[in-house]
């Protein structure tokens, strides 16, 4: 096992290496020039020589003119800069904002906890709601309860996301008034303890309901799927002929089997969560990693792009890797195998 | 069995009648698997709804477009959001064969008729408090013999002179000026024309003087006092007005030194027999017909037909002219985008006395009294915020979503089976290393990445360049599938007999795997291409909903609904993203049954699941 997590995290570094490295060169096709922006204000009190001298050196300091290969080990903070000093995305660099004026890492410290506290509440809520949906309709395959589901989970992945948040938004927050309409707490308001955490709750329960409803039909659809294979093996009807309790049957020899799929989807949904809620935190207006990832864009903003890209990328790497180890847990035969 | 063979036409192999009861061995006999597969396929309801309703969606966007051009230049402040009406032209009960005037407004119209009662149609809401059906009391009882009506406000006179204002009035429209009110000293005035104009109105009394009062921010209220006493009519046109005098001559009577309007064609100096006004132009009709416009014409105003026989009277629109001819003719010119310049036959058939024009209306009163209409109607699904015909947007997105949900469908296939019978059938190296690339485009997190590469790429190229970027973006990012897809069936097929066979008789490798196995693994590739289209589609809209992908004015479903996600559109405005977000819900449903229906009919397993 040990052998086999050591090489899945090798080959996760490569990749990691060459993504933000792609990422990187992409963000240097933009045609921006960070030092002649630093040197615009003094361009009118200089004369033409001094402020071209000035320009120049602010270059070599920057070190823009050198390869990019180099700048980029500079960035991700594997080869020293022209100080000689190593300050780079390794050692908590992660640039500064043009757009909001301050470091990168002020910028999404508030955003990030946002995010992820959004995005593994709905998946929570999700799992529990889908895998025993899915694993009743498997069992109950073809009756109209089934049949019921069926429609309505591909109605549910067919229609996007932000779909479903308009026709939430009409229903709960405009017709029946049971939610706010968007934000993220009461404007004006100053709570504080558990009076702040309910009314954020109370902000975050429509957007994590459409999330959480969003999420149904394809996560229903796999997982009933996945235990209908696994029911139609061989060591099923083994152990029915040998009389085992139907519960343990489906508990234990099915979805034991049906869970390799399953946890497959679960980690590339919940990948898919994070980026889906790009749409969803603009929809409804909260300050998560999504609609800063769009204000940074719409401001040109790319340092901060570039650092909310590489978030984006972690996680789906860290999801992978999950993925490859879960693997490796539930199903022996993989590390057997590898 | 082979000598009670029948024959079939193509069409009753397609949809003929199969109740024959076969045993088993018959029908594995008769039926070839790709038979089998669309008889499966025609049997199941889904599947079959999906396809049809699919195609009837196909269909209207791919036709609709020659029925509802799209200009993409177009937009218009008088018909922002506008629910779906069609009642802008229908008059009421009360005023047929009965009309007094009617006056054409933006979305509604307003006419009184011979026994005094004002009538009001079309879509009257101005503000959330502000609905012009709510004509008030005092109008209800006085005996009305003329209106007119604005943009946003109706003026009405009554049979003793009082003039009544009502709708928009917080910028002055209400403030009659004192000029005008009735007095004890000189009894009620004698007022013989009004007319109404953006956030104004204007009213000429017998004696020849002519008063404007209103908003004047934005229009030249003003009159030069030469000219009053002599003032035989007026036109109002968005904010400027033109005086014809009792010497037959044009002026302009505002006290603006120069603009569209002042410089007025020297062959208006006398002889002027009516004049009109549309919302950028002013035209005269002089003794001997000529019909002169000048102004910003910029809907073909100037444009006038010639005719036969002499025009006598002139009535302005928004764009439009409508003249109404000495032999009882009516004709119309300029802008035609809601069908206002074209006078339909029924109204040349018959005599008519007066016409009504204004905005995108047209109402010609017969002798007999009937009233015949052209013009604008309504919007069937009506206006987005720029007064734009969601119907139009709507069938004109439908088909720039769906080309690039198929071509970037297409490029995803290419690329997809290509790399993966590559890495199927050679493996070793090649599979290794295309593997590793699927892997990392696959690992790549989607939708930020698209984002992205539109912001980066997409602000530095044309709208249209755009759009093809789009797509391109869309099919290099979700190849992975496929090719992993292609992969794996390539993997088992290529173990089988004939691809030993084929090999044992020298055929080239490239030709083996993408003649000899691709076919066998085609009906795969057909379910994942239906449900990589949906993806695709949706993928789009989400980039365009987020302003990232296809960019306004060019219309997508997805763009249609940017900007929808506050509560005043979702709630007030819900024309705006309902029907959108429902044509475009329904077609994705419907590809994915349809995909679901083919996943069932190509793979003989799944229906025993």
């Amino acid at each position: 096992m040990a052998k086999y997590v050591l090489k899945r995290i090798g080959y996760l570094v490569v990749v990691f290496f060459i993504v933000s490295f792609l990422m990187y060169s992409l963000y240097n096709l933009i045609p921006s020039d960070p030092a002649r922006a630093q040197l615009e204000e003094q361009k009118k009190s200089l004369k033409p020589e001094v402020y071209e001298q000035m320009y120049q050196d602010l270059r070599r300091e920057m070190g823009l003119d050198d390869p990019l290969l180099l700048r980029y080990a500079r960035w991700i903070g594997v080869a020293p800069d022209v100080n000689g000093e190593f300050n780079g995305l390794f050692e908590g660099n992660l640039g500064y904002s043009i757009f909001f004026k301050k470091n990168v890492i002020e910028c999404i410290a508030e955003p990030i906890q946002t995010t992820i506290f959004i995005n593994i509440f709905a998946t929570i809520l999700a799992l529990g709601i889908t895998i025993p949906l899915g694993i009743f309709c498997a069992v109950h395959k073809g009756s109209k309860f089934d049949n019921g589901v069926q429609v309505f989970t591909i109605i549910g992945y067919s229609i996007p996301v932000y779909i479903i948040a308009l026709v939430f938004i009409f229903l709960f927050a405009v017709v029946w008034r049971i939610f706010p309409v968007s934000g993220m707490k009461t404007p004006g308001s100053n709570y504080t303890g558990l009076r702040a955490v309910v009314d954020q709750l109370y902000y975050f329960a429509l957007p994590l309901i459409v999330m959480t409803f969003g999420s149904l039909g394809g996560m229903t659809r796999y997982v009933r799927a996945s235990m209908i294979d696994a029911l139609s093996m061989d060591h099923i009807r083994t152990a029915r002929a040998k009389g085992v309790r139907e519960k343990v049957v489906i508990y234990s020899h099915a979805w034991r089997n049906a869970l390799l799929p399953v946890i497959t989807l679960i980690i590339s949904w919940f990948l898919g969560i994070f980026s889906g809620s790009v749409i969803i935190e603009n929809t409804f207006n909260i300050n998560g990693m999504g609609s800063l990832y769009i204000k940074a864009l719409n401001n040109h903003d790319y340092e901060l792009a570039l650092a909310m890209q590489m978030f984006y990328t972690v996680v789906s790497l860290i999801g992978a890797l999950i993925t490859d180890l879960s693997y490796g847990l539930v199903d022996p035969r993989v590390r057997i195998d590898k | 069995m082979a000598n009670k063979k029948e024959k079939h036409s193509f069409l009753s192999r397609l949809f003929g009648n199969r109740n024959k009861i076969m045993d088993s061995m018959i029908e594995e006999q008769v039926q070839s698997p790709g038979r089998m597969m669309l008889s499966n396929f025609l049997h199941n309801k889904l599947g079959m709804t999906g396809l049809i309703v699919f195609l009837c969606i196909f269909l209207f966007v791919l036709i609709g477009p020659y029925f509802f051009p799209l200009d993409l230049g177009y937009s218009d402040n008088t018909q922002s959001n506008v629910p779906p009406t069609n009642n802008m032209m229908t008059l009421p009960d009360g005023l047929k064969n009965n009309v007094k005037a009617i006056a054409p407004g933006t979305t509604f119209g307003v006419g009184c008729d011979n026994d005094g009662n004002v009538y009001i149609w079309g879509y009257t809401k101005i503000t959330d408090v502000i609905d012009l059906a709510n004509i008030p009391d005092e109008v209800k009882e006085a005996h009305i013999v003329d209106v007119a009506a604005g943009y946003d406000h109706v003026t009405a006179l009554d049979d003793e002179g009082n003039l009544y204002v009502w709708g928009n009035t917080r910028l002055g429209q209400d403030m009659v000026p004192s000029e005008l009110k009735p007095s004890r000293l000189s009894g009620p005035k004698n007022i013989v024309q009004i007319e109404a104009g953006y956030q104004f109105s204007g009213a000429l009394d017998d004696q020849g003087n002519v008063y404007f009062w209103g908003n004047g921010n934005m229009a030249d209220l003003d009159v030069k006092k030469d000219y009053q006493g002599h003032v035989k009519k007026f036109a109002i046109s968005t904010y400027n007005y033109c005086l014809l005098l009792d010497d037959g001559s044009v002026v302009y009577g505002g006290l603006q030194a120069s603009n569209a309007f002042t410089n007025i064609p020297a062959n208006l100096s006398s002889g002027v027999v009516d004049i009109a006004a549309s919302g950028d132009t002013m035209a005269a009709v002089s003794e001997d017909g000529t019909i002169t416009v000048w102004g910003n014409s910029t809907h073909g105003e100037t444009n006038v037909p010639q005719t036969e026989s002499k025009p006598v009277d002139i009535y302005g629109g928004r764009y439009h002219y409508t003249a109404l001819m000495e032999n009882g003719d009516v004709i119309s010119w300029g802008d035609n985008t809601h069908g206002q310049a074209s006078v339909p036959d029924s109204v040349n058939n018959g005599e008519i006395s007066t016409v009504f024009a204004g905005f995108y209306q047209n109402y010609a009163v017969t002798t007999d009294g009937d009233v015949k209409t052209w013009g604008l109607k309504g919007h069937a699904l009506g206006t987005d915020d720029l007064g734009r015909d969601i119907l139009t947007r709507i069938v004109n997105g439908g088909k720039t979503t769906m080309t690039v949900g198929a071509i970037s469908v297409i490029i995803a296939i290419f690329i997809g089976v290509l790399l993966g019978g590559i890495a199927g059938y050679f493996g070793g190296k090649a599979d290794m290393l295309i593997m590793r690339i699927a892997e990392i485009v696959g690992g790549l997190p989607f939708l930020p990445f698209a984002l992205l590469l539109s912001a980066i790429i997409g602000t530095r190229v044309s709208v249209e360049m755009r759009m093809y970027l789009i797509m391109v973006v869309l099919g290099v990012l979700s190849w992975t599938g496929i090719c992993r897809l292609i992969r794996a069936q390539i993997l088992a097929e290529r173990e089988k007999e004939f691809v030993v066979a084929a090999k044992a008789m020298g055929v080239r490798e490239i030709t083996i795997v993408f003649k000899h196995i691709l076919p066998n693994v085609l009906s795969i590739l057909l379910v994942e291409a239906t449900l990589n289209f949906a993806t695709c589609m949706l993928t789009e809209s989400s980039l365009s909903y987020l302003g990232f992908g296809i960019a306004p004015p060019t219309p997508t479903w997805g763009n249609m609904l940017t900007g929808a996600n506050n509560s005043v559109v979702i709630q007030q405005y819900w024309w705006r993203w309902v029907f959108p977000a429902s044509i475009f819900g329904i077609c994705t449903i419907c590809i994915n049954l349809m995909g679901d229906a083919i996943r069932d009919a190509v793979d003989p397993k799944s229906s025993e699941r």
